[in-house]
């Protein structure tokens, strides 16, 4: 091959490495300096100082790693079996019916959490009265397909003859659910878990929406800062989530076995 | 090749450029509100006649001889727009902010400290148009705080209650208590924005004071001028004090509203989700012609007995900005018959008088049969032709209050009990401060069980990790 081959994996990459660096790492060099600075450019721990000395923020942020895990582990309480059945070829459900379960994802989310907001409303669960649990709705309901994805992905991929094998030495159902079906598609679990617990944390338009603005995620912090001109606190805010968002992809990554798996992530 | 790439680049550097250079055409860069102009759209967004830029430009050219063209964008915070001309990139002519935002704007040009906001001085010699037609009221509003040179209002209302009569009783509603009132619960919303509700709480916590103010003025004990000045330290009290009582009394609020919004409230209040909302009056006045053309409704406005605030919104030039034209484009906004289509477009009201607009007026809501005299002399003398003054006096007869008229234009005694917003300077992050404070979950018991819960977890995932390795080794020694 030529050495200046313009499809060489080098000109290739070139396109998105510029990409890359111009809204990736620019932008996460930005935060991490605005973080440790004040408004005149000067180094500081003030935003520090400032961020954990209210407790509200501490409060903000543990209730946003907690909607993140409750939605998580809603969502995979949800999905598991939905891609189970779906996997499996015999129940007779097709392509077509996994298009219905992601077909939600199509809508613009935003559009979709308003039409949530008032079908709960004409359901009699109203935003204003029960914050947390339209809250938790809107978030199961917008996060659900990122669930069924990855799981129907390494449910397909699994391997059948070790499930018929855990039969034929005895095992029952519960046993070979535990021992075979579950980690066969941790990696899928894993990837599912990512996909969900990240965003859920950051979203503040979901729960503006469905919580009537009554709630406050670690994303409305943000969001609050920036829109008043703080970018500095508002920066830290972000770059504290981001650590937290890492910590998480590192557990995730611990989990799914890096040589199997068969999710998005 | 290289040559050849080089040759097509010239053509469409040529190209892009020939329309400017060929016809001289000067361009002026306007900053406004969304939906704060006549852009001659119909409701579903198609365009049926000029918007008020266009007609500005074929009327500048028939006067001038010279070719203009608007380029017209739009934000919906002023929080935005500040931040766009912070990043000092942008090159407006006109911005078009909020009364705290001019203020601030005025202060950095003065002291010189954020170049980036600064803004030029209007020379209003030159705007005949404003001076013949803009309302003593607004005027003298501007001349007490010191604006008159760096700005010229464009629209002003109040701050007050939208809410529908059918449900909610108008003595319950004339009062802040209201936010506080448990047997409403779940049935209003506040607007989410940290200036409004912290006005509100401030108003609310100086309540008895006010209250006695309001009675003396009505008794004549004091002069309007006074309960404003009450009033106005009353919602800018900005001491730490003052900041701690509000905190207070708005996280109370928070349990006893349905929730906060920035445009939902409109359309909810229609929709009758919610009975009443915090509302500014050129919104109340959309949200009362929607609400009778969908089902009939009738929804009041009214504004609280304590007082409240008024704003406006008004033109300002960054520095830089195209001086003449920009003076020019404001100067065409405040001719009657334009601030007549902009008021009939976006349901505010216009800082200008002048028969055109009383015309308006008198053509939407004077009611032949009207009983009660509402005299507006106080926004309209002085502007309008002999012939329509009744004794002297701007009057318009009617039988209906808290609707549309007196949304639009507040009674004498109301105006008497409203202050202005003021730019809370360097005591903003404080307000902010307790704002995210109040917004934020109050569930400190729950978070350091979460934070023990966390804590496990790590320690968990700690062992086991160290286990997996152990047993690898085991596995290698093997």
């Amino acid at each position: 091959m030529q050495k200046n081959n313009i499809f060489s994996r080098k000109t290739l990459a070139l396109p998105y490495a510029v990409f890359m660096i111009l809204f990736v790492v620019i932008p996460l060099f930005l935060i991490v300096m605005y973080a440790f600075t004040d408004a005149d450019g000067k180094f500081t721990f003030d935003n520090f100082r400032t961020f954990f000395s209210g407790g509200h923020n501490i409060n903000t942020l543990m209730f946003s790693i907690f909607i993140g895990m409750a939605n998580t582990a809603l969502c995979l309480l949800l999905g598991y079996p939905a891609a189970y059945i779906l996997a499996k070829k015999e129940m007779g459900f097709g392509k077509a019916t996994v298009l219905l379960f992601v077909m939600p994802m199509w809508i613009n989310f935003v559009l979709r959490t308003a039409a949530t907001r008032d079908l709960l409303f004409a359901m009699g669960i109203s935003g204003g009265e029960h914050p947390y649990f339209a809250t938790m709705i809107g978030m199961v309901y917008n996060y659900l397909p990122f669930v069924i994805l990855p799981l129907y992905t390494s449910m397909t991929k699994m391997n059948l003859s070790l499930i018929e094998a855990s039969y034929d030495l005895g095992a029952n159902k519960v046993q070979t659910f535990f021992k075979t079906v579950l980690p066969m598609t941790m990696p899928g679990i894993a990837s599912a878990a990512t996909m969900v617990f990240m965003p859920t944390m950051s979203s503040f338009v979901i729960s503006d929406v469905m919580g009537e603005r009554k709630i406050s995620l670690i994303g409305n912090s943000i969001q609050l800062y920036f829109d008043q001109g703080l970018w500095n606190l508002g920066s830290l805010v972000a770059l504290i989530m981001l650590i937290i968002m890492a910590f998480g992809a590192l557990c995730a990554d611990s989990e799914g076995e890096s040589d199997a798996r068969g999710g998005l992530w | 090749m290289k040559k050849f790439s080089a040759l097509i680049l010239c053509l469409i550097l040529c190209f892009s450029y020939a329309p400017l250079s060929f016809a001289e055409e000067t361009v002026l860069k306007v900053y406004n509100w969304q939906d704060y102009i006549d852009e001659g759209k119909d409701d579903d967004g198609a365009k049926i006649s000029d918007s008020v830029m266009e007609l500005w430009e074929k009327d500048y050219l028939s006067r001038t001889g010279k070719k203009v063209r608007v380029q017209y964008d739009t934000f919906e915070t002023n929080e935005t727009m500040l931040n766009t001309l912070r990043t000092g990139r942008s090159d407006y002519d006109l911005v078009c902010p909020s009364d705290y935002i001019i203020q601030k704007m005025i202060s950095a040009t003065e002291k010189g400290n954020d170049e980036n906001i600064a803004i030029e001085k209007f020379d209003i010699s030159a705007m005949p148009n404003y001076t013949k037609n803009v309302s003593p009221y607004i005027s003298e509003l501007f001349e007490k705080n010191g604006w008159t040179e760096y700005s010229v209002a464009y629209m002003w209302g109040t701050v007050g209650f939208l809410y529908n009569p059918e449900t909610v009783l108008r003595e319950d509603i004339s009062t802040w208590d209201f936010f506080w009132n448990t047997d409403y619960r779940n049935r209003m919303t506040c607007k989410d924005v940290s200036r409004d509700a912290y006005v509100i709480g401030s108003l609310y916590v100086h309540r008895d004071e006010l209250r006695k103010a309001n009675k003396k003025y009505k008794k004549g004990e004091i002069s309007a001028e006074e309960l404003q000045k009450i009033v106005n330290t009353a919602a800018n009290d900005t001491t730490a004090e003052n900041i701690a009582n509000v905190e207070i009394a708005l996280s109370d609020m928070k349990r006893n509203i349905y929730g906060f919004e920035v445009d939902s409230g409109k359309t909810d209040i229609v929709s009758g989700k919610i009975h009443a909302n915090l509302a500014w009056s050129g919104d109340a006045v959309y949200a009362m012609d929607l609400a009778e053309e969908e089902d009939g409704k009738e929804l009041e406005f009214v504004i609280p007995n304590e007082g409240s605030t008024i704003y406006f919104d008004g033109w300002v030039m960054p520095k830089g900005a195209n001086v003449e034209l920009a003076q020019d484009f404001v100067d065409f906004l405040c001719r009657p018959e334009i601030a007549v289509m902009n008021m009939d477009y976006i349901g505010y009201t216009s800082a200008i008088a002048g028969d055109e607009i009383f015309d308006l007026v008198c053509e939407n809501y004077e009611e032949e049969d009207g009983e009660y005299e509402y005299d507006l002399s106080y926004f309209f003398n002085g502007t309008l032709s002999e012939d329509k003054y009744t004794d002297g006096k701007a009057i318009i007869r009617t039988n209906t209050f808290g609707r549309q008229l007196t949304t639009q234009y507040p009674s004498t005694e109301e105006v008497a009990r409203c202050g202005i917003m003021e730019d809370f300077g360097d005591r903003n992050e404080a307000v902010l401060e307790m704002w995210s404070k109040v917004k934020s979950n109050n569930i400190t018991a729950f978070s350091y069980v979460m934070m023990a819960f966390l804590a496990l977890v790590a320690v968990f995932m700690l062992t086991s990790s160290i286990k997996k390795k152990l047993k690898k080794k085991k596995r290698m020694r093997r």
